[in-house]
């Protein structure tokens, strides 16, 4: 066993290989799953395997690990909801990724839709992360900033309406 | 009606219905169908975006939980590492909190514990219980300046001027061994080797090895010899040369994690003797007994003294 090696089974090293990689896991998965929870799960579930593979798992290949088993982990999720959905067939018809409401998120929108929301003018994105990233209300908002909450809430209006200019149709 | 609501809202009505208080069947109805179905897919984008972009420190602390109990189920010996670990890594991370921007070092002891502190450039520092030091990570290198409360002896190694400051003075060397002892207003100095120059509030004094100085609340500065080559402390016993007897009282407080009841005696009786750190018992009787001084434990931890 290299020094290397030992050192995942450290909470201290796992911990910060959590740090450096569980962002861009996370986006990873979700845009295979297309869905919160399951990114949630799966990300929990990739990072439990290398804590128990810890002595296993070289040092140097750990991210390429970690996107393995997501990767994997995902495809047999998808296998097993292909089974359950085949027992249920014609009792029930569970809301999929195929069904017509369903709307996809790719990988290219989201990025441009990041990118838009870190190019909003100032008062804009301010009332924008406030709102979306801090949970906060139009009301909490325009306590805090000192305006009404009718320009709380044009700001964000605007904020909409110019997301959608860059957006484009999709 | 509704024409006019939308009026009224034509420029919110979308921060309304992001919020929630405007349905999606109403928002067709303002907007074109490519525009409506635009939004529906900026919304769910929004919300994804709010938890990609959200902290990851709550999965991992589940994370934790579930590594955690599947430990306790199969190794349950390694659980206890693993709590350290985490209890660590909660201390590093409110450590990291506090101490972080500013790199200052602080090491404390305890009632009846001692600590070896190696500093950056291969100093030794040996603290006495209830003591301790304070020094700059960061300008170390070129400023070799620490603050001591408390009792502490020095190993220096040789380089730039090494300073120990105190409430009661500085205490500046090269490289030396050497002993500081100040509790409340007592400074007291013992160089055991090289060359040790005590600056007080009032005066300047070069000590040579074996040479002692002591100051007490600004009285004149006192000086002797010793012969000892480190002090007493270092191996299990204090030892006290014509002190007040409140600062031997002080010196039995933090090295067992007692109070002492004092005002019934007379605690500037000078005394000069010494008490071990392994019996509590042991000690008290050979400060005490010499001095004609009874004591009492009313209650643990809690001794009285009254002259007999």
């Amino acid at each position: 066993m290299s020094k290397d090696q030992y050192k995942i089974c450290e909470s201290k090293t796992f911990e910060s290989l959590y740090q450096k990689y569980a962002k861009d896991l996370r986006r990873f998965i979700f845009f295979k799953t297309q869905d919160l929870n399951k990114t949630e799960d799966i990300l929990q579930d990739t990072f439990i395997k290398l804590w128990d593979n810890c002595s296993k798992v070289d040092y140097e290949k750990v991210k390429s690990y970690l996107f393995t088993v997501a990767s994997n982990t995902f495809l047999n999720s998808v296998k097993h909801e292909k089974v359950v959905r085949k027992h249920r067939q014609g009792i029930a018809n569970p809301k999929t990724n195929e069904s017509p409401e369903f709307i996809m998120l790719e990988k290219e929108f989201m990025d441009k839709l990041e990118r838009t929301i870190n190019s909003l003018p100032e008062k804009q994105k301010e009332v924008f992360l406030l709102n979306r990233i801090e949970k906060k209300t139009y009301k909490t908002i325009s306590e805090e900033l000192n305006i009404s909450v009718k320009a709380v809430e044009k700001r964000m209006h605007l904020a909409l309406i110019v997301l959608r200019k860059d957006i484009g149709n999709i | 009606m509704k024409t006019e609501q939308s009026h009224n809202d034509k420029d919110t009505f979308l921060a309304k219905w992001l919020a929630g208080d405007l349905s999606d069947e109403t928002l067709k109805t303002l907007v074109s169908e490519a525009d409506f179905n635009s939004f529906l897919k900026i919304r769910k984008g929004i919300e994804a975006y709010e938890v990609l972009e959200s902290p990851i420190e709550e999965s991992f602390a589940k994370i934790q939980n579930h590594i955690e109990k599947k430990e306790v189920k199969v190794r349950p010996l390694h659980t206890k590492a693993w709590v350290l670990g985490i209890a660590a890594s909660i201390v590093l991370f409110i450590g990291l909190f506090t101490i972080i921007g500013d790199d200052i070092v602080t090491v404390t002891t305890n009632f009846g514990e001692q600590k070896t502190v190696a500093l950056l450039d291969g100093s030794e520092v040996i603290l006495n219980s209830k003591s301790t030091i304070t020094y700059d990570e960061k300008t170390w290198a070129s400023k070799r300046t620490l603050f001591l409360e408390g009792e502490a002896f020095f190993k220096v190694n040789t380089g730039a001027a090494f300073t120990v400051n105190t409430a009661n003075g500085a205490i500046e060397v090269l490289g030396t061994q050497f002993n500081v002892n100040t509790v409340s207003d007592l400074l007291e100095v013992v160089c055991f080797e090289g060359k040790v120059s005590v600056t007080t509030m009032t005066d300047t004094i070069i000590l040579l090895p074996t040479n002692s100085v002591r100051r007490i609340n600004g009285n004149a500065t006192e000086q002797w010899n010793t012969e000892a080559t480190k002090p007493t402390w270092i191996d299990g016993e204090s030892t006290f040369k014509s002190v007040p007897l409140h600062y031997v009282i002080k010196a039995l407080e933090a090295q067992y994690n007692i109070t002492i009841d004092a005002k019934d005696i007379d605690a500037t009786t000078i005394y000069t003797g010494s008490f071990t750190h392994k019996d509590l018992n042991t000690a008290l009787k050979t400060v005490f007994k010499s001095l004609q001084i009874q004591y009492t434990e009313k209650e643990k931890g809690n001794i009285y003294l009254n002259s007999k």
